[in-house]
């Protein structure tokens, strides 16, 4: 479903943002990236939805090749996916409700569906008594499953969470990770970046963990992964 | 819905930015009311003007001694004009009945004898009546031997002339000044919306919108500036119509001025909002696009 191919990505002159990855994910799966805050996650995950596009190597994703790709197949491939932020990035002077038809909208869809569908995710995500609210209203947590409520919109065949528990709360970041494999559960593929390890170490996902722009092997993402949790253990 | 959508963002845009809308919106109702009234004043000077040149008619007077002969001699000099398009031969009786025609009486009457000159009156074609071949042809004509005087309206054509001309260049002027200032006005509205919605629109690309669906609530918003500019510029027009119409009695407007007025100036102030915004739209859009 996705391929990296060799991938490298350097910020202007600033070289190795990511360096040679090369990583395969399979539809349905959970996938956990891990690592440290500059390791790289980001940069991964917003070559999955083209926010920028490899240096060097190739990254496809369903039918989608960073090779040649135009600006309205960009477009296409957006509005495939669902995308999760840490700063939800919701439009917070419009309603909730107008929040998660917006990829309704951009769709074409019609006013009576786009309604009937936004009243269901919002009721799946436990926020239809705030459908009417102004988004800036919620809480941070509220807005997060609102914004999942948004990714989860068109059906995508994935959800690219970014950090999505990075400003919650213990007790909304667990709400949060459950509402996400719920979604998996039906069938969509996760791909979640997290340096939260306390939060995710007694989930059985498959973890890639990213340090220095590098993917490490599985071993050493198993070994970094216990003494991550370990660490926090001791600090606690 | 994503008609709904673009109506939504555009009024919601201008109850945002109002204050600078609002400068927007009067700059149009200005710069359209003078673009109007000036385009008006020069409709019909230039209409008088037309008027007064097709109608235009030189007297050359011959001198009394002339025998008849000699005078239609000088006729047959003229006629070889090829700018003249009529000529006609005023006898010292024929002077005399334009005479009673004109004031009443019979000159005859009055002073016993005809002083009347022989004269020929002549009509160039339209496009000869200009100032500069109006003095060179007197000029020719009164060089002819026989010929006592040319006389024509000159004054009064020159001066209208001028006063068109100027109107013309000065409107010019400042129609081109009025219309940068709308210009940079609504491209500054505009920019202030875009800067305020980036983050909208940063999210929308991100969802896969279109940049025709994020362009297009900036460009109306230019469009209803427009509207509303134009609607206030036809109504003020209108108000000043009227009240000269019922302030002097020479003057009087077709009530199709009025349909044409309200057609016209909202159509243009449609026009120059949609153009002023479509172009600045894009650039300040683009901006934000080039960073993502």
């Amino acid at each position: 479903m996705i391929h990296f191919r060799n991938v490298t990505v350097n910020y202007g002159y600033v070289p190795g943002a990511l360096s040679d990855i090369n990583l395969q994910l399979h539809r349905g799966d959970f996938t956990m990236v891990l690592g440290p805050t500059g390791s790289g996650k980001s940069t991964l995950l917003r070559l999955i939805y083209m926010d920028i596009l490899p240096s060097s190597g190739i990254v496809t994703v369903d039918k989608w090749s960073s090779y040649r790709i135009s600006p309205r197949q960009i477009r296409m491939l957006r509005r495939n996916i669902g995308v999760v932020f840490q700063d939800f990035k919701l439009i917070e002077n419009m309603r909730v409700s107008d929040n998660v038809s917006l990829p309704l909208v951009i769709e074409g869809y019609r006013y009576s569906y786009i309604k009937r569908l936004v009243h269901a995710l919002l009721d799946e995500v436990n926020l239809l008594h705030c459908a009417d609210q102004p988004a800036s209203t919620l809480s941070l947590g509220e807005k997060q499953r609102v914004a999942i409520a948004r990714a989860m919109a068109r059906n995508p065949f994935v959800i690219i969470a970014d950090e999505p528990t990075g400003n919650l709360d213990r007790e909304a970041s667990k709400n949060v990770l459950n509402l996400l494999e719920r979604i998996n559960r039906n069938g969509t593929s996760v791909i979640m970046a997290t340096h939260d390890y306390e939060l995710i170490k007694d989930t059985p996902y498959r973890r890639i963990y990213v340090e220095n722009g590098q993917i490490l092997s599985p071993d050493q993402t198993i070994t970094l992964s216990k003494n991550r949790i370990n660490l926090l253990a001791r600090t606690k | 819905m994503k008609l709904l959508f673009v109506l939504r963002q555009t009024f919601s845009n201008l109850w945002r930015e109002r204050t600078p809308v609002m400068a927007s919106i009067l700059t149009i109702c200005v710069a359209l009311t003078i673009m109007i009234a000036l385009f008006e004043i020069s409709w019909v000077l230039y209409a008088q003007l037309r008027e007064l040149k097709s109608n235009m008619v030189i007297e050359v007077y011959l001198d009394p001694a002339l025998t008849e002969r000699d005078a239609r001699r000088i006729g047959e000099q003229l006629e070889n004009y090829q700018t003249i398009e009529r000529l006609r031969y005023i006898s010292k009786e024929t002077a005399a009945e334009i005479f009673e025609k004109e004031f009443g009486e019979n000159i005859m009457d009055i002073l016993n004898v005809n002083p009347l000159p022989v004269s020929y009156e002549v009509r160039l074609l339209s496009e000869f009546n200009h100032p500069d071949y109006l003095a060179l042809f007197k000029k020719q004509v009164e060089s002819i031997p026989g010929v006592d005087e040319v006389h024509y309206r000159h004054v009064m054509i020159e001066k209208l002339e001028t006063l068109t001309e100027t109107t013309v260049t000065g409107g010019v002027v400042v129609l081109l000044i009025l219309i940068m200032a709308m210009n940079l006005l609504i491209r500054n509205t505009i920019k202030l919306s875009v800067y305020a919605k980036r983050r909208q629109i940063e999210i929308m690309k991100i969802l896969g919108a279109g940049s025709l669906l994020i362009r297009m609530p900036f460009i109306l918003e230019g469009a209803v500036e427009g509207l509303i500019g134009g609607i206030l510029s036809a109504a003020g027009l209108i108000i000043a119509h009227r009240f000269i119409a019922s302030s002097f009695e020479l003057i009087s407007f077709s009530p199709m001025i009025y349909k044409v007025l309200w057609v016209a100036t909202v159509s243009l102030g449609i026009l120059f909002g949609l153009m002023a915004s479509a172009a600045s739209v894009g650039r300040f859009v683009n901006k934000i696009f080039s960073k993502k």
